[in-house]
């Protein structure tokens, strides 16, 4: 569904992305694991239009989506769900799901009472501002947000930043749904354990490009954690 | 007692001036509050709006209502051109280029309407052709309550716009987070471009009010306007809208008050120290600990 | 040489030093609508040492730098902490309250039979001890100059040492600047005060080239303008103040041609630059280009 060739990303003096080349298969979840610093949320920023690429093409669904900006990506069907969350915090949990849901005319009633059933917290705190929300709800929220644009691909960084463990559980689970439901995920993360569980398939990616593809299991857990979080040295 | 009757007479004058600052204010802070930008060119263009006005007065005394809607398009036009020029390519970091830029624009504005009207000082249409309204000891000019209402009036309907429309809820996620309303799917750059129409509209609007309550308009207007509309958002707590009235009402007052009382030199002075003390001090109510 | 390009020069060299005052703060990363207050102090405190208390010039220009500097740290000691567009509000408010001070300053006192000093509004006339001393205008051109170009050797000394990088630094990433252990605000504050008595330097030049000086000469147009210079002319080096100085006030005022429409021609240039070079002419890659080329 989504592939990503030789992508090429800087900040001013700094190459984010050296190249980085990888495909995402429609239905399934596919994780990025990497250090701190190597590029994974460079990436995420660029396959959604924020960022722009100094060269490579991302193609999703047959046409090339690089150099788009954010609103047209979200048009091809693309969401995503940024690091930190990113609500709107002076607007209601409702009127952030509208937010989502800008570039849809039609009515929005079924696709909030979907949201709402998906995550009832929300439905409780639906007058309530995003800003005022904990954590783990801002995260729902956000996830909430995106889905209401009914993308084809859900792109998440780093969803369980910041959680406290059972929230984690929640959110993993919530993720597990969407999949069970259709959707096509692809997953940066940095708890490489959970995101393991229930990924199809995942990416290693240090200091701007991709050095290892597989499913889990390919690699014992414990290699892939050591990876992820240290980076494969000698 | 007499001190009683000018503190209420200087009271009644500092809410008919803050009426005109708090125009300025709001469309000065919704540019800032939206774009993150100060517009040093946002009297200059208000004051072309106000001089296209002038100038259909003089040529073919165009009614009040005409005079408004002219201005108006001519400040929106005029806004369109320093948008396109200063704040479009600046939009990624570089505040200080779109502030030099806007500087430049102002400049180039001011000259042009010289140009075009040579004159140091031309005629406008009275708002209002009648006296003053007397209640008891005290006096309150009509053009002055028109003013206010129609400050009232746009307050009322920038609320309606901001929430009860799909365009305002766009502005309000701008507003919030401009990278978090592309990535929900909103034209960020597009909603920058309307809001700037939309200050400048108001910007006309309050252009073509004072130039017919003083009856007149001078080249002075477009610096002047920039500064109350700065002044009036900055002691209303920078980028907040409610604040940019209560700031520009707060300026008229403090400004009646002092001129009264100390001159007007000092009266600036004032203006200026209490900026300078807000700013040094940055109580809650001003905005900058989440951007600043 | 013509006495008018005589005086265009001694213009541009003038300026040069309110617009390096500025482009000291923009690399630093903070942006000042305010310098033309500390052009103001330094020109009232040389006017009156040299007219009023007999003093010689160059004593003149020392007390004027110092009051500059301190003038400076007045305003950035309560807004150290503020930063972008809340401190350059800040430098505007204190600027303005500086020229309404100079419009109420009446000191005048009788020298050789004379009343000399600030007058307020009417301004401060004869401070004429340049013109005394019979010094011509070329000799005072090139005492402007030569201080113009100690000022610039410093700057381009200072850019290639320790202070420089922590200036940019600062400039480029304040954060990460604390973060390495640079106390930014006592740096901050060093550099404004620098900022402060370079402004007065050019200030006291400015008030004996004109023998006469009006709080109107101090008002928000030379604030704003000499920043433009800066940021136009380009924040890669200090020649970037002066290459904008120049090509305003030596190619567009000086041109006769351009006469009424300077404006115009001048803002709409500078905004059209700006898109495309938002650091300026000479900006960073500018010049490690041009370094790289002739090295």
């Amino acid at each position: 569904m989504l592939s990503v060739r030789d992508l090429a990303t800087a900040y001013g003096k700094i190459e984010a992305l050296k190249g980085v080349s990888l495909d995402v298969a429609p239905g399934s979840i596919t994780c990025l694991l990497g250090p701190n610093g190597a590029g994974k949320t460079t990436l995420m920023l660029t396959i959604a239009g924020v960022l722009k690429p100094r060269k490579g093409s991302i193609r999703f669904a047959e046409s090339e989506i690089s150099g788009l900006p954010p609103d047209a990506i979200v048009k091809r069907g693309i969401a995503l769900v940024p690091e930190n969350r990113l609500v709107f915090p002076s607007m209601t949990v409702l009127e952030n799901l509208q937010a989502g849901a800008y570039q849809r005319k039609d009515d929005l009633g079924a696709d909030v009472e979907r949201v709402f059933a998906r995550f009832p917290r929300l439905k409780e705190r639906a007058a309530q501002q995003a800003g005022t929300l904990s954590g783990g709800e801002q995260q729902m929220l956000a996830v909430g947000r995106a889905l209401m644009s009914r993308p084809r691909l859900l792109l998440m960084d780093e969803p369980s930043l910041g959680l406290a463990p059972l929230v984690v559980d929640e959110i993993f689970r919530t993720i597990a749904e969407l999949h069970r439901d259709g959707a096509t995920i692809f997953l940066v993360e940095q708890n490489a354990h959970m995101a393991l569980k229930v990924a199809q398939h995942f990416f290693l990616m240090e200091q701007g490009k991709v050095t290892f593809s597989g499913n889990p299991g390919s690699l014992a857990e414990d290699e892939v954690i050591r990876r992820a979080y240290l980076g494969s040295s000698r | 007692m007499a001190l009683l009757a000018d503190l209420v007479q200087n009271t009644l004058d500092g809410v008919a001036l803050g009426a005109s600052y708090a125009l300025l204010g709001i469309g000065f802070t919704l540019i800032f509050g939206v774009l993150r930008r100060a517009n040093l060119a946002y009297g200059p263009a208000l004051m072309l709006g106000a001089y296209a006005a002038a100038w259909a007065s003089l040529s073919f005394h165009a009614g009040l209502l005409v005079l408004a809607g002219i201005a108006v398009a001519a400040s929106i036009v005029a806004g369109a051109y320093v948008e396109r020029l200063c704040f479009a390519p600046h939009r990624k970091g570089a505040a200080a280029a779109a502030m030099v830029a806007s500087f430049a624009l102002w400049m180039q504005l001011e000259e042009v309407a010289m140009l075009a009207m040579p004159r140091h000082l031309y005629a406008f249409p009275a708002l209002y052709e009648g006296g003053p309204l007397e209640i008891g000891p005290f006096v309150v000019r009509v053009d002055a309550l028109l003013t206010l209402l129609a400050a009232v009036a746009v307050c009322a309907l920038l609320w309606a716009i901001l929430y009860r429309t799909r365009f305002g809820l766009a502005v309000r996620a701008v507003i919030d987070d401009s990278r978090a309303a592309g990535l929900a799917g909103i034209d960020v750059p597009k909603i920058f471009m309307l809001v700037f129409a939309l200050a400048s509209a108001i910007g006309g609007l309050a252009g073509f009010l004072i130039a017919a309550s003083h009856e007149q308009v001078t080249p002075m207007l477009g610096m002047w306007s920039t500064l109350k509309g700065m002044l009036a958002m900055m002691l209303g707590g920078l980028g907040s809208l409610p604040g940019a009235v209560l700031g520009g009402l707060a300026l008229g007052l403090i400004e009646a008050h002092a001129h009264w009382f100390l001159g007007p030199q000092l009266r600036d002075f004032l203006v200026y120290l209490l900026l300078f003390a807000l700013l040094a001090l940055r109580p809650p109510w001003m905005a900058g600990a989440r951007h600043g | 040489m013509d006495e008018y390009a005589l005086g265009v020069l001694t213009n541009i060299g003038l300026v040069s030093f309110v617009a390096l005052s500025a482009y000291l703060l923009l690399i630093a990363g903070e942006l000042s609508f305010g310098q033309q207050a500390f052009f103001g102090v330094g020109a009232y405190a040389a006017g009156m040492a040299t007219a009023m208390l007999g003093l010689p010039l160059p004593v003149a220009v020392l007390i004027s730098m110092i009051l500059g500097a301190a003038a400076a740290a007045l305003v950035a000691l309560p807004t150290l902490r503020l930063r972008g567009l809340y401190f350059a509000m800040a430098t505007l408010a204190a600027a303005e309250m500086f020229r309404i001070l100079f419009e109420l300053l009446h000191w005048q006192i009788e020298v050789g039979g004379e009343r000399v000093g600030p007058d307020g509004t009417q301004g401060f006339r004869g401070i004429r001890w340049v013109f005394e001393r019979g010094v011509e205008p070329d000799a005072f051109l090139a005492i402007v100059w030569l201080l113009l170009g100690l000022v610039l050797l410093l700057f381009l000394v200072m850019e290639r040492s320790r202070l420089g990088a922590t200036l940019r630094a600062l400039g480029d990433d304040p954060g990460l600047a604390g973060a390495l252990g640079i106390d930014v605000e006592r740096f901050k504050l060093g550099v404004v005060a620098a900022s402060g008595a370079l402004a007065a330097l050019g200030g006291a030049l400015y008030a004996h080239h004109n023998t006469y000086i009006e709080p109107r000469n101090f008002d928000i147009m030379l604030g704003v303008h000499s920043l433009a210079y800066a940021l136009i002319g380009g924040l890669g080096t200090a020649l970037g103040p002066l290459l904008g100085a120049v090509l305003d006030i030596g190619v567009l005022e000086a041109s006769r041609f351009l006469h009424g429409y300077r404006m115009i021609v001048f803002g709409g240039l500078v905004a059209l630059l700006l898109v495309f070079r938002p650091r300026g002419l000479l900006d960073e890659r500018t010049v490690r280009w041009l370094r790289a080329r002739f090295s």
